[in-house]
Parts: structure tokens; C-alpha cells; sequence
């Protein structure tokens, strides 16, 4: 296992390091460098003090020039921006796996959930972008003089407002304006074809029948999706269904994560759940957790999936 | 067993090894800094050196407000818990006797616990947490002593299963009180499995000093230490007031487990190995036994969590994990010779 893991680190060293030449390479050869630009042109609203979704207030004196993300959804905003070069360190790469750029970038964690602070104070970032939890270690970097940015989004609006305030932060504001204005307009033009169209009674299986209640993450996209989830009053978060509720609520279509475990064979093989309409129509779906679990620029990726799964005669030909 | 003149080499050698693992648990870790410019750094920092050039300001932090702090609580910690199985283990008169395997740090751990849930801790700080720990470890420390003495000596049998019946029963308590504490499972956790990773000067400054003071007691109570050992009945005739001594050493061992484990965790087995190894190299004298496990403990420790950190990184394995994996065998190879020895004596 060490020696596995050495090699990989050995093997991102390298990636980094072509990377980094190559980026030289190309910059020497005339073309124009575009992370110069964004950063000259937005280091205007500095120093600059925002509050988190934690609640904390965080102030940067400059545009962060070096970005440590601890968390795939962040990793993908700031690549989206156009600032892939200046982030220096990821989580993890099995999580930090998009674009596949990301994985060329050091990891400063492992499968467990706390970064190393050592890792992350040695490649001296200006700020380290997380998601919600770790009051430890964030408090540990925070002593060490790491500012810790967190963003907890629960909803698509949410997270178009989460990537708006990373863009500010990283002084590329216009950037992701453009971006959650596209990702709105995509959104739109799905509820748009949805018009009038009834919502299908739908069950999201996230593995071990555990599921979304309505303040949940992914609850929101099933709804842009034209889903009415049958999860819709649960009261407590990230709640587990059982069967016997199941068979009540005869769902139409079941989707299940592709990080679930579950399978379609594994469901439709399920003989408590066989009286279920989605598994007697051949309505069970898997679907890609990373496009509906990261709230980040692949959302609408996701909300679209979904959509082609609910109403395929909608969306046919769309993917 | 050394002969005597060889023994006078034990300490010196002990008090090297323990400097040789400071610097390797300064010099290792998920950012590779090298013996050399550690140690300088050290020395720079104690005014004894010129600041080596070309060292990044990172390394410093790292060094000085990441690793050290570890590396330092490793050796309160472990030293803590050595003295802390040597006073247990001459009291007990039972080479078996360890905090965690008598159940003292466990209790020490559901002190602690009650106190931060209650909210307490908040108020009373640091040594609030300490206090609650080291009531909770005598009190733990006096049930076992009961229930496991039932004649002159402590039966193997008696205080392993003694010990065994409090722990189900404190970690009993704590699943209960893990059922109602919400988002503070993470914390329960961290008194469970034991480590080092929340390391900082704060809780070296909250251990130290208790760790220090109960050291100094154990040390200074060896030679009626050793009398205890020959047995209550020769202690008496030696002139020792037997259990008034007995509930002194309780409380110090209390105390040294309740300081280690409020700032670390139940972490097992050195408090065991530690007092055991030195016994077979230096003897039976807790007048250099117990200083030399103290050494012992604190480098074992250091040691121990530099394996945790450097095995797999970035990501750290508890140390209670290595010192479990250490220790357990080592636990069951002395049982087995305990039996053994125990049969031919029969």
C-alpha cells in the first residue's frame, strides 16, 4: 500500500512537473498568458472581507494567487474560471478526478476527511476552499495562517450563487458570471420543455435506501428534473426509506447513484420491491453521483441526465 | 539483566535514544524536512545558532508550530503513561497491570467526555477537562483495586477480568452518551481511538505540568515502591504505612493516565511495554526503573506516532492503532509466559 501510494505521489510529481513545462513551453512560444490577464484586469476590489457559509469572515489583501480545494466540486469551479494553473494543491485524487488535469495536482489528503496541515502549509496557499465540516483542521490552518473559504451549497440557485462568490474571491467575477449565466439559461430552457408537462413520481437512492429529503442537496435538481420525489415529506436529513414505504408510494421511476453500489439487475432482481412501477415498466436508472453531487459547474450535466431519464420522450436525442 | 556496571550505561543510552527520536519525529512527516536543518532551526530558535540559509518560512511553521508540539506531547504523553504502568504495575504487584488494560483510561476518557458534552469544559479550560478525567480515573483506578484484590496479591485473572467488567461498563456509558451527542460524535470518537493529531503548545502546556509533577512523585516513591513489591505483610514490618501509600500511588497513577489521556485519547499498551522491557534490562528497582521508563515511554511514543504519520501519507492512522499492533502481541506472549510460569509453580 505505502509503495502504491509513493508511486502515485512519484507519478503526480511528475505529471506536475510536465505540466508545468509545458505551460512554460507554450507561454515562451507567444501565445498569451490567460491567467495574467483575469487577475490584472479584477484585483481592483481588494483587500476584501467575505463571510462564508460557515459564518466566518474571511479577508484576502490580494487575488489568491495560489488555490489549495478540499472539495471535487471546488476543484472544478476554479477550472471553470480559467484558473486551473494557479491551484497548487486537491483533496484526493479518486475525488478530485475532473477535469483529468486535476489529478496532475498534489493531493494534500486521503480517503479519510481531514487534509494533512503539514501537506497544505507547505505549499503556502493564499486561501484553501472546503465544504461544510472539519471545524477542526480548518481552525488548525486557520492558526497557521491558511485563510479557509467554506461554501455549503443546498440548492441549484445556491450553488450559482456559490460560484459567483469563489469568482469574487479569486478576482475572475466576470468569469463566473458567464458561467452561472450559461448554467441558468441551460436550466431554464429545461423547465422551459418541461412546461406543463406532470411531474413523474420518482425515488432517489443514494445506497442502502438512504435518500434526499426537501433541504437535501440533489433534491433540488430532481425537481428541475420533472420529478416529484416521493421523499418529499421526510423531516430529517439525508433520511433512509424502507421497502415497505416503497411499494406504498409505487414510484415510477427509480434512480439510484452510480456510487450507490446499487445495480439495475440488483433492484429489478429484488423480489420485495417487484410490485414497484419503475421496476415492473423498466424504469430503473443509474445516474452519474459526481454530475448531481458536486455543486459545480456540471450541475446542469446532471439536472439533463435526469430530465432524459424522467421524460424521455422530451428529451430525446438531447444526449 | 545487565550486569551492574553495564546498567549505569542504561539511562545515558535511554535519555540518547529519546533525543535521537525528537529529532527524527522533527525531521519526518507528509513534508519531508531533513535531520540537518531541523536541528539547526531548533537551535537557532534556542539562540544557540546562526538561522540556516535558504530554509523556506513554511518549514518553520511546520517545524515550530506543527511538529513540535506533536513531538513534545508524544513525550508527555508517553512518559505519562509509562510511570502511570509502572506505578499500576508495582501496586498491583501484576506485571498485566496498564492503564488502558485496567480500565483507568478509559474512565479518564468518559471523565473527559462528560465534562465537554455537559459544557462544562468550555468554562473550566483545559485543566477542567483534566480534572473531571482524573476523578473519573481514580474513582475507575479504586473499583478495580476492589474488586480485583482478594488476598495478599492481586490474581492475573481477577484484575484482567475486573478490568475487563469496568470497561464494558464505561464504554457502555459512552455509546449511551454517543447515541445523544449529535454533532459531537467526532469528538467522542477522537477519546476512542486516541492520537496526536490535535496536537498544539495548548495542550502540551495543560499535560506537562501534571505529567511533571506525578513523574516527580513516582520517582521519588521508588524505594517504597520497591517494598510494596515484596508484599504488604514485609512492607508493614519494613515500616511503611501500607494503604495509605497504596491510595498515594493510586492517585498519582490516576493522575498520570487522566494527564496523558485529556489531551491525547485512550491510547493502550505503552504504559505495558514500556515498565515491562526496562524490567528485564535494568531490574526490578524502580529507582531506575521508573526513570528509565519515563525515557522509555516518552520514545516509544514519539516513535510510535511517527509511524502513524509517515506509514501512509498524507493520511495519518491513530496511534493507538500502532501502539495496539505493537502492543497486542507482545500482551498475549506475556500472558501465555504468565501461565507457564504459573503452571510449573503449581
Amino acid at each position: 500500500m505505502a509503495s502504491v501510494r509513493r508511486t502515485a505521489g512519484a507519478l503526480a510529481a511528475v505529471l506536475t512537473a510536465t505540466l508545468v513545462s509545458a505551460a512554460c513551453s507554450s507561454s515562451s512560444g507567444g501565445v498569451p498568458q490567460r491567467a495574467s490577464s483575469p487577475s490584472a484586469a479584477s484585483s481592483a476590489g481588494f483587500p476584501l472581507t467575505l463571510t462564508d457559509d460557515e459564518g466566518v469572515a474571511v479577508t484576502l489583501n490580494a487575488v489568491p494567487r495560489r488555490i489549495v480545494t478540499f472539495a471535487p466540486a471546488d476543484t472544478e469551479i476554479v477550472f471553470a474560471l480559467g484558473l486551473g494553473s494557479r491551484l497548487v494543491g486537491v483533496s484526493y485524487h479518486q475525488f478530485d478526478d475532473f477535469p483529468p488535469r486535476a489529478k496532475g495536482i498534489p493531493a494534500v489528503g486521503g480517503p479519510n476527511t481531514a487534509p494533512s496541515i503539514e501537506r497544505v502549509v507547505a505549499l503556502h496557499p493564499d486561501i484553501l476552499l472546503a465544504t461544510a465540516g472539519g471545524q477542526d483542521w480548518k481552525a488548525r490552518l486557520r492558526q497557521v495562517g491558511v485563510p479557509v473559504f467554506t461554501t455549503n451549497a443546498t440548492s441549484f440557485d445556491d450553488a450559482l450563487k456559490d460560484i459567483d462568490t469563489l469568482g469574487t474571491i479569486l478576482g475572475a467575477g466576470s468569469a463566473a458570471h458567464r458561467l452561472t449565466a450559461s448554467m441558468a439559461a441551460r436550466a431554464d430552457s429545461i423547465s422551459r420543455t418541461l412546461a406543463g408537462e406532470p411531474a413523474v413520481s420518482c425515488f432517489l437512492d443514494l445506497g442502502g435506501l438512504y435518500t434526499v429529503g426537501p433541504h437535501d442537496f440533489p433534491f433540488d435538481l430532481l425537481k428541475r428534473a420533472g420529478c416529484d420525489p416521493v421523499t418529499t415529506g421526510a423531516s430529517t436529513s439525508y433520511p433512509q426509506w424502507q421497502k415497505d414505504e416503497l411499494v406504498q408510494e409505487n414510484p415510477s421511476v427509480y434512480l439510484f447513484t452510480s456510487d450507490s453500489g446499487d445495480t439495475v439487475k440488483g433492484i429489478e432482481g429484488d423480489r420485495q420491491l417487484s410490485s414497484i412501477a419503475a421496476v415492473r415498466d423498466g424504469r430503473v436508472f443509474s445516474v452519474d453521483s459526481d454530475l448531481i453531487s458536486r455543486p459545480g459547474p456540471r450541475l446542469v450535466l446532471g439536472i439533463e441526465a435526469l430530465a432524459r431519464d424522467l421524460h424521455p420522450a422530451l428529451f430525446a436525442g438531447s444526449g | 539483566m545487565l550486569s551492574p556496571r553495564h546498567r549505569r550505561l542504561v539511562l545515558p543510552a535511554l535519555v540518547a535514544l529519546l533525543l535521537t527520536s525528537i529529532v527524527a519525529g522533527l525531521a519526518v512527516g507528509a513534508v519531508p524536512i531533513s535531520p540537518l536543518s531541523s536541528l539547526r532551526l531548533v537551535l537557532w530558535r534556542l539562540h544557540l545558532g546562526p538561522r540556516p540559509p535558504g530554509v523556506p518560512q513554511t518549514t518553520e511553521v511546520i517545524l515550530f508550530q506543527l511538529r513540535l508540539p506533536r513531538v513534545m506531547l508524544a513525550v508527555v504523553v508517553g512518559a505519562g503513561l509509562a510511570a502511570a504502568g509502572a506505578v499500576f504495575q508495582a501496586l498491583f504487584r501484576n506485571a498485566m497491570a496498564d492503564p488502558a488494560i485496567i480500565g483507568v483510561s478509559s474512565g479518564a476518557a468518559l471523565g473527559a467526555i462528560v465534562v465537554i458534552l455537559s459544557g462544562a469544559g468550555a468554562a473550566a479550560g483545559g485543566f477542567g477537562v483534566s480534572a473531571a478525567a482524573f476523578v473519573a480515573a481514580l474513582a475507575t483506578a479504586l473499583v478495580v483495586y476492589r474488586l480485583a484484590r482478594l488476598g495478599p496479591a492481586v490474581q492475573v485473572a481477577t484484575l484482567l477480568l475486573a478490568g475487563v467488567a469496568v470497561a464494558a461498563i464505561i464504554s457502555a456509558l459512552m455509546s449511551l452518551l454517543m447515541t445523544f451527542s449529535g454533532e459531537q460524535i467526532r469528538s467522542i470518537y477522537f477519546w476512542l481511538l486516541g492520537g496526536l493529531a490535535d496536537a498544539s503548545w495548548r495542550s502540551v502546556e495543560t499535560a506537562a505540568p501534571l505529567v511533571l509533577g506525578g513523574v516527580a512523585f513516582a520517582v521519588w516513591s521508588a524505594s517504597d515502591l520497591n517494598v510494596t513489591v515484596l508484599g504488604e505483610e514485609r512492607a508493614a514490618q519494613l515500616g511503611l504505612e501500607v494503604e495509605r501509600f497504596k491510595r498515594r500511588m493510586l492517585a498519582v497513577g490516576a493522575l498520570l493516565t487522566a494527564a496523558a489521556v485529556s489531551v491525547a485519547g485512550v491510547i493502550g499498551f505503552v504504559g505495558l511495554m514500556t515498565p515491562h522491557i526496562l524490567r528485564l534490562i535494568v531490574g526490578a528497582d524502580h529507582r531506575r526503573l521508573m526513570p528509565a521508563s519515563v525515557l522509555g515511554g516518552a520514545s516509544l511514543m514519539v516513535l510510535a506516532d511517527l509511524a502513524a504519520r509517515s506509514v501512509v501519507p498524507p493520511v495519518e492512522i491513530p496511534v493507538g492503532v500502532v501502539t495496539a499492533l505493537l502492543g497486542g502481541p507482545f500482551f498475549l506472549y506475556l500472558l501465555r509466559r504468565e501461565r507457564k510460569v504459573a503452571g510449573a509453580g503449581a
